[in-house]
């Protein structure tokens, strides 16, 4: 899939690329409204991330401008400003998700596939593991055609990893996922921990959970 | 002592003593001007004397006689007359005695030596003291009583006058300074009033509050901003971490290094982000016309965080009236409110300790969240400062940021509730929050 990031910060911009083009996505670079809008115009982009504040425009120009010549793309924004009423503005003028910085690229990555299964009608809804098959879409995981019992946050956390296959996740990641850029400052992430243990002892009364891998010190793998 | 009731009482203690000192020396002063008018009538008697004894001539009042005396019935004048020798002089006033009738009587008397027709006369005129001083008694009571009334009214007076000049003072306290909250909100129309101290001093308070208001407001910009800016060079150095950490055959030393920077990364994040939550609470960017059932939001957090309980092994017991609704609240910021005071609950609390979470109606009609614990406590002397920022309620050990219940200052702030800490080292900490906006759901 084709990404344009329109980004001005340039540091910013280089690391999404590498953290995308690693999962397959084609990516473009604009670092400004102008370029920006000449590559909209150019070409056609399934993925187009804006940063609003950009050196020679407001981003939310941008949003409106491209929706004209990419009326197909899913538009997420990426911003610093965390003000409702942008976030308002932005989804209104029909982006599809919006991330306030700093954010994970996993993150990113998660929304995107999440976008992607809405948008373009992608079935990676059911995703199996071990022998365990996961309905993303039902919230459901079952084995053979037992349901188990995972509660909200546990399924959260199990769908997060299983969509990230085969990469480390650290518990950071994880409990922000999960919890979102939160609301104590000191609201630990060993409670990542507490919920993986859970998740296993629920999986592990049907079948062995080998796949979920404890990485020492890091975090927790899906492995497949 | 309110200012108007100290005017009056010190206009009216002066009035008293100067009062009452011209009451004191009143029958001293009637004595004087008494004396100084007798003084006066016998001269002026002296004088009709003389015009007589010069019209009739001296032997009409003599008449043979060795002298001349007349004394009305009361004895309380005399005039007499008497031939004296040549040389014998005299010309004063004086109190003297005088035997009339057998009767020893003080008189003041004016004497003065005269000729006529070549021969030395002395005259007398003399004027009882007892006449003199008949009127003092009475003159000093009727100046007291005109006194008296006259103090009051004159209070009177002065006190209406005192209430009225002083009156744009309590305005100015009133609508400049009792009940202010931060950042000040008075009413840009200047107290009317024609002292022109008063206007100064109205004026001079609302410069100052402007000026209040403007620092505090770059203050809470600052801190909007500068939390602003970090967060574009830790999104880049976040994923720069997050490749790094991606990348095949990296090693396990090198990986846990990336995860302690992570960490630290992700603390400074959060500072930042608390320090920009608090600056948006601050400068009022949400909305509070919300209304929310206490019950529900517990209920929610604990959902939310039942796991780190069981972790604890903690026992909590929440008894809220499920009928109560808070009115004119942001949910989300009494989410986090409640949910800062629980975290905090479980945080500071033993292994196997309990939290209760209860509500009441005090006597004001106020409604009560109480969120209590069986923790570490707070000592005396943190116990003030827990609200501020970036102070750690145990320097020891590394407990946070300090960040948490600031938050919750702000949110309580922001909504204009009341919160309320008890604690006891080693035996817990309470919280109460009050609300006056509340009602029954139907």
């Amino acid at each position: 899939m084709k990404v344009l990031i329109i980004e001005d910060e340039k540091t910013m911009a280089f690391e999404m690329e590498a953290s995308l083009k690693k999962a397959f996505y084609l990516c473009d670079l604009a670092h400004s409204f102008k370029t920006g809008l000449e590559k909209l115009k150019l070409n056609q982009y399934d993925f187009i991330l804006i940063d609003l504040s950009l050196p020679d425009g407001d981003g939310l120009d941008l949003l409106k401008e491209a929706k004209k010549h990419n009326a197909d793309a899913a538009y997420i924004i990426i911003t610093a400003r965390t003000n409702l009423k942008d976030r308002i503005t932005g989804l209104d003028l029909g982006a599809d998700d919006y991330l306030p910085k700093p954010f994970y690229l996993l993150e990113l990555q998660s929304r995107m596939q999440a976008i992607a299964r809405r948008k373009f009608n992608i079935a990676e809804d059911l995703l199996s593991i071990g022998n365990f098959k996961v309905d993303i879409k039902k919230r459901q995981i079952k084995y053979e055609l037992e349901e188990i019992n995972l509660s909200r946050k546990e399924f959260d956390l199990l769908s997060y990893l299983l969509l990230h296959k085969n990469r480390v996740l650290t518990r950071v990641q994880l409990s922000e996922h999960i919890w979102g850029t939160f609301v104590n400052d000191d609201y630990d992430s060993n409670y990542i921990d507490a919920h993986i243990k859970n998740i296993r002892k629920k999986l592990n009364c049907h079948a062995n959970t080998d796949w979920l891998e404890t990485v020492r010190g890091v975090g927790y793998r899906v492995k497949n | 002592m309110r200012l108007s009731t100290k005017l009056t009482l010190f206009i009216t203690g002066s009035k008293l003593a100067i009062v009452l000192l011209f009451i004191i020396t009143l029958p001293f002063l009637v004595e004087q001007i008494a004396s100084q008018f007798t003084n006066y009538t016998l001269k002026q008697q002296r004088k009709e004397v003389l015009k007589n004894i010069n019209k009739n001539g001296i032997v009409y009042y003599l008449q043979g006689d060795e002298s001349y005396g007349s004394y009305t019935m009361l004895k309380e004048e005399f005039v007499a007359l008497l031939p004296v020798s040549g040389n014998f002089k005299a010309d004063t006033i004086k109190d003297a005695q005088r035997i009339v009738e057998n009767d020893t009587l003080s008189y003041r008397i004016l004497s003065e030596t005269f000729k006529f027709e070549n021969k030395n006369y002395l005259l007398e005129i003399g004027k009882t003291s007892a006449s003199i001083n008949q009127y003092n008694k009475q003159l000093q009571q009727f100046a007291s009583y005109v006194l008296v009334i006259l103090i009051l009214l004159s209070i009177i007076i002065d006190l209406t006058f005192i209430r009225m000049v002083i009156k744009p003072l309590s305005k100015i306290i009133k609508s400049r300074l009792i009940n202010m909250k931060f950042p000040f909100k008075f009413d840009e129309h200047p107290v009317k009033t024609s002292t022109t101290d008063f206007k100064y001093l109205d004026e001079s308070l609302a410069l100052l509050m402007n000026q209040i208001n403007e620092a505090f407001y770059k203050e809470r910009e600052f801190t909007s901003n500068a939390s602003h800016e970090i967060m574009t060079p830790i999104s880049i150095l976040q994923h720069k971490m997050e490749n790094l950490l991606a990348e095949e055959g990296l090693t396990e030393s090198a990986a846990l290094a990336i995860i302690e920077m992570m960490k630290t990364l992700n603390r400074l994040k959060k500072i930042s982000n608390s320090l920009l939550l608090i600056a948006r609470i601050e400068n009022q960017q949400y909305h509070d016309k919300e209304e929310v059932k206490p019950l529900d939001l517990f209920n929610l957090i604990i959902e939310e965080i039942s796991h780190r309980l069981e972790e604890k092994n903690l026992n909590i017991q929440i008894k809220i009236n499920k009928d109560v609704v808070l009115r004119d609240i942001n949910k989300d910021l009494l989410y986090q409110l409640i949910f800062n005071l629980v975290h905090n609950a479980i945080k500071f609390n033993r292994e196997g300790g309990s939290i209760s979470i209860s509500d009441n109606f005090t006597t004001t009609g106020e409604y009560e969240i109480n969120v209590s614990d069986t923790g570490m406590g707070i000592s005396a002397e943190q116990l003030p400062h827990i609200f501020d920022r970036f102070i750690k309620s145990n320097a020891a050990e590394n407990y946070g940021y300090g960040l948490g219940l600031t938050i919750v200052k702000s949110i309580v702030d922001y909504h204009h509730l009341n919160i309320k800490v008890e604690s006891k080292l080693n035996e817990g900490t309470a919280f109460k929050v009050v609300f006056s906006n509340w009602k029954k759901a139907q």
